[in-house]
């Protein structure tokens, strides 16, 4: 088991990370952060990913588009390790990541973001805020922290509110300052905007901009939205089938005719 | 060659014992997302209708086991409709409070089990105060079978083929029927299944009615061999959870392939070594599969189902 | 420690500053009326002996401790175990043979401690067992129910003579008898707790005895409801609580959430297993229906009904319920605490303490009122 070596990795997680990302936001590097190779995930006798190659490097906001089926959501377990790949590998700062638990990985710094909001609905704000601050941040640094988190959500004033109480669009901004609370390099979100109105969508999008562009964040952001992947993202994957379609530019893609073609046809 | 077929004969014995005793267990978890605590007190339900039947009312044994499964059956209806659901307590607390007073506890594993117990509790004491500490049994049906030195009860050959006849059943039940039809769907997906027209609160309902009936039947069944006291539904309890869990959440698949797994290890360590160890066999059996199967046999399927219905 | 920003203002004065540490989200009471609640409810509960049976509260309590037992693991952590009484019994069992095989001060001692490490490691190894092999939720929960069964069936066939280890006959259903006296300390230097009442007189209430007993389990049992406290409102009890909530987000925080779930339970299994000595040394016997189905769901119904997610519901609960059960000794009693029991999960499911707590805090009346000498979670919170 690695319980062993987890518990210094915990311990070291604050100042890594925040070490990369201050690296991150101030140096031009654009080194390869994350790369699949060769990424299989089969549940029984159905291949939701197949031999996926994808990489995204440092400070990319990259976003990862497909229909229904595709392996999207797969994909993205795969890289938190809540799956554990059939076959492949993951490589995440140059070292072999796929046999570490989720935990181990977050250590490192990777994020996510789940599809359905999960914020932990009969704690306060304040207490979900904290839960990720305080592993690396102790007594006044904390509280700064935390309540610089509740002020990017937009949440300055609900700190005692229960988080289930809280809109759909708030429970989303609450768990991406979750998630960005530990200053990752990569951050992971499964839809993001879904089920939430255009001011919400535009809150959103802002959110992940400032990030990746003043944290340095790297983002991998799940969307069927072309709208709002356009007003993001210049990189987009395609997945389709659990294999990599199609990689470029939003504009290309959108007028891809073979994209256009598994959208439509995507009955799957 | 006659060790062999004791061993046979056992292993029949004990893939009838968990298929039973599993059976009804099996379905309500499956379906509904509700530990019945009070499973064994079910079984204990169908024991004594089965005997009270037979032997206050001189009905023929099969009726009497027949009308054994269906006042289990009903009870369960009622059960569902006062504690599970809350229907008929939330009917009359709108009524008068204006509100529902009981959440029901479909998919409330931890809830619906200490709610059961309490159900457990009230049954098996409400049993010892009306009936005492035991009632007279009914005799054991069809004698026995000889070969060398082995005797062999016939009556226990016949129950191995009832529980063979009743797997056989429920699959007809849960695959080829309307209602089976429903109840998968219902499984898969409780919202769409609504979406589709299914009324899944009748759906649980009736689940809990039939799970509650084959436990009735399986007590009725039993009822002829073992002895009756309000306690007899504990020494199902452990063998129906462990075929559940072990078997997973797929109903009808899971029971057969757990009771046959766990009713060979059964067998075989009891004719070894005796019952106790074989006892002890199958629950370690059961602790060492649980740990490398967390949800059962086919639980793992059902993750494919769920992976297939998140990425749809 | 917790940086508390809601109370870390508020809370300058020293007793504030004293009193943070055991105040947070995760546990009710944490006015100054609580606590003073919670004082004089101590205080009834010293002064008990004098008017009541002490021998049968000492017993309620020890049971508290298996009652906190659960609520740490389950209410606190999300485990639903069944198990708690194996450790309890498993602890029981250890204290009984090496205290029978080193029947002096000394030996007496180190058998208390040896049976809360047997609680404690049975439940290390079971909980590793489980937690590392991925097994989650409603399958631990019968494991442990399983394991509560295995532990049954074996310890009724031990009354052979070839199941004695050293002179600790293990006895079958028979039991275990001759438990020494519960005597801390070491040769020379040592005090007997169990049948050693202590002659006292009071002007005015006359001459009485006081079992030391009891109040070495007062001691533990509200030193355990505080240390239990402290540990809930921690960072740690943060961890805790967010898995209870959802374990898989809290794995997305980098936290093992397996390790905690292993920690955790280990520790609840030393705690089961502590009041399992109380309950031997106690009654200086152990039988196997410590692991009956029965005992096993014990718990799991003083929690329930008390309120799971309160350590005090817990301590509580197990008090009531225990008096009711005894109280009610007839053939009824099962069937009303059945009922109770049904009644409290379906209309209450969050159980009886903190919604009697809620009902105070929104109606805010005054404290002292209405609160029996057992029930400090009556009085009122009044904010700071």
């Amino acid at each position: 088991m690695s319980d062993t070596e987890t518990e210094s990795e915990t311990d070291s997680l604050g100042p890594n990370v925040r070490q990369t990302a201050a690296e991150l936001a101030t140096g031009d590097r654009t080194e390869t952060l994350l790369q699949t190779d060769g990424l299989v995930k089969q549940f029984g006798g159905f291949t939701a990913t197949d031999d996926v190659d994808f990489s995204v490097d440092e400070g990319e906001l990259r976003c990862l588009i497909g229909p229904n089926g595709a392996g999207k959501s797969t994909l993205l377990n795969l890289i938190t390790g809540t799956y554990e790949a059939s076959d492949g590998s993951i490589y995440y700062n140059g070292h072999d990541i796929t046999d570490l638990d989720p935990h181990q990985r977050v250590s490192r710094g990777i994020s996510m973001k789940f599809q359905v909001p999960s914020v932990y609905g009969d704690l306060s704000v304040r207490e979900n805020v904290r839960l990720p601050v305080q592993q690396f941040a102790d007594g006044e640094e904390r509280r700064r922290l935390v309540a610089e988190a509740i002020e990017a959500a937009g949440l300055t004033g609900y700190e005692d509110v229960a988080a289930a109480q809280l809109s759909h669009g708030q429970q989303q901004q609450l768990e991406i300052g979750m998630a960005a609370a530990l200053e990752p390099d990569l951050l992971l979100l499964d839809e993001p905007v879904a089920g939430l109105d255009v001011a919400e969508r535009e809150a959103i999008a802002e959110r992940i901009m400032r990030l990746n562009e003043e944290q340095g964040i790297a983002f991998i952001v799940i969307e069927h939205d072309t709208d709002f992947v356009a007003s993001i993202a210049e990189e987009v994957t395609v997945l389709h089938n659990g294999e990599v379609f199609r990689e470029g530019p939003i504009e290309e893609i959108e007028s891809d005719p073979e994209v256009q073609r598994i959208y439509l046809g995507g009955e799957s | 060659m006659v060790n062999g077929i004791n061993l046979a004969l056992q292993f029949l014995d004990s893939f009838a014992f968990i298929v039973l005793a599993a059976a009804g267990l099996a379905i309500i978890f499956g379906i509904m997302g509700v530990i019945n605590l009070a499973h064994g007190e079910f079984i204990l339900i169908g024991a004594y209708t089965t005997t009270l039947a037979a032997t206050q009312l001189g009905l023929p044994l099969v009726v009497a086991m027949v009308v054994g499964g269906v006042v289990t059956g009903v009870f369960g209806i009622i059960t569902e409709r006062v504690i599970i659901s809350g229907a008929w307590p939330n009917w009359v607390s709108q009524r008068t409070l204006g509100r529902d007073v009981i959440e029901p506890l479909y998919d409330r594993l931890a809830d619906s089990m200490v709610a059961t117990f309490g159900l457990s509790l009230i049954l098996t004491q409400g049993a010892r105060i009306r009936f005492g500490n035991s009632i007279d049994q009914i005799s054991t049906p069809f004698g026995a079978i000889s070969y060398g030195s082995f005797s062999y009860s016939t009556y226990r050959i016949v129950l191995a083929g009832v529980s063979i006849g009743l797997l056989v059943a429920t699959y007809y039940l849960f695959t080829r029927t309307d209602f089976g039809m429903r109840a998968r769907a219902t499984i898969q997906d409780k919202e769409t299944a609504q979406a589709m027209g299914v009324n899944t609160d009748r759906m649980y309902m009736l689940t809990f009615g039939i799970g509650s009936a084959l436990a009735g039947l399986t007590g009725a069944l039993f009822a002829p061999v073992i002895s009756m006291q309000p306690t007899l539904g504990d020494q199902f309890l452990v063998e129906a959870f462990v075929a559940v869990v072990v078997g997973g959440p797929s109903v009808v698949l899971g029971t057969a392939l757990s009771g046959g797994v766990l009713g060979a290890i059964l067998a075989v360590f009891s004719n070894l070594y005796g019952t106790f160890i074989g006892r002890i066999a199958l629950l370690v059996a059961a602790l060492i599969a649980l740990r490398f199967l967390p949800e059962g046999i086919t639980g793992f399927i059902e993750q494919v189902q769920k992976r297939r219905q998140e990425s749809e | 420690m917790s940086t508390n920003s809601a109370n870390g203002e508020a809370n300058s004065s020293l007793l504030g500053r004293l009193r943070s540490p055991f105040e947070g989200p995760n546990t009710i009471g944490e006015s100054r009326g609580f606590w003073v609640g919670f004082l004089v409810a101590v205080a009834a509960l010293v002064v008990y002996p004098v008017f009541g049976d002490g021998s049968q509260l000492s017993l309620f309590m020890i049971l508290a401790l298996l009652g906190l037992s659960l609520s740490l693991v389950w209410g606190y952590s999300g485990v639903l175990s069944f198990g708690q009484v194996v450790f309890f019994g498993i602890g029981a069992y250890t204290f009984g043979v090496v205290s029978i095989n080193f029947a002096t001060p000394g030996g007496i001692t180190a058998a208390v401690v040896a049976g809360i490490v047997g609680g404690g490691v049975s439940a290390a190894i079971l909980g590793y067992f489980m937690f590392y092999g991925g097994v989650r939720d409603v399958y631990v929960t019968i494991i442990t129910l399983v394991s509560t069964i295995v532990m049954h069936t074996f310890m009724a066939q031990t009354a052979g003579s070839e199941w004695a280890i050293g002179e600790a006959a293990l006895g079958g259903f028979n039991g275990m008898p001759d438990i020494p006296l519960l005597t801390l300390g070491v040769e020379g230097a040592s005090y007997q707790f169990i049948y050693n009442p202590f002659p006292m007189r009071i002007i005015g209430i006359g001459a009485f005895e006081i079992s030391p007993f009891y109040y070495l389990v007062l001691v533990l049992l509200v030193g355990t409801y505080l240390a239990l406290r402290v540990l809930v409102n921690s960072d740690y009890g943060r961890v805790m609580v967010a898995i209870r909530e959802d374990e898989d987000r809290t794995e997305m925080f980098g936290y093992n959430v397996t390790r905690v779930k292993f920690i955790v339970f280990t520790l609840g299994g030393a705690l089961a297993g502590l009041s399992g000595v109380l309950y031997a040394a106690r009654n200086v016997y152990i039988d196997p229906t410590v692991f009956s189905l029965l005992f096993a769901t014990l718990p799991v119904i003083w929690v329930s009904i008390g309120g799971r997610k309160s350590l005090l519901g817990a301590a509580v609960a197990t008090l009531a319920v225990e008096y009711l059960r005894i109280s009610m000794a007839g053939e009824l009693a099962l069937v009303l605490l059945g009922t109770l029991l049904l009644v409290t999960i379906l209309v209450l499911p969050d159980g009886v303490v903190p919604w009697v707590h809620q009902r105070i805090v929104t109606a805010r009346i005054g404290p002292g009122e209405d609160n029996g000498p057992n029930v400090p979670e009556t009085s009122s919170e009044v904010s700071d």
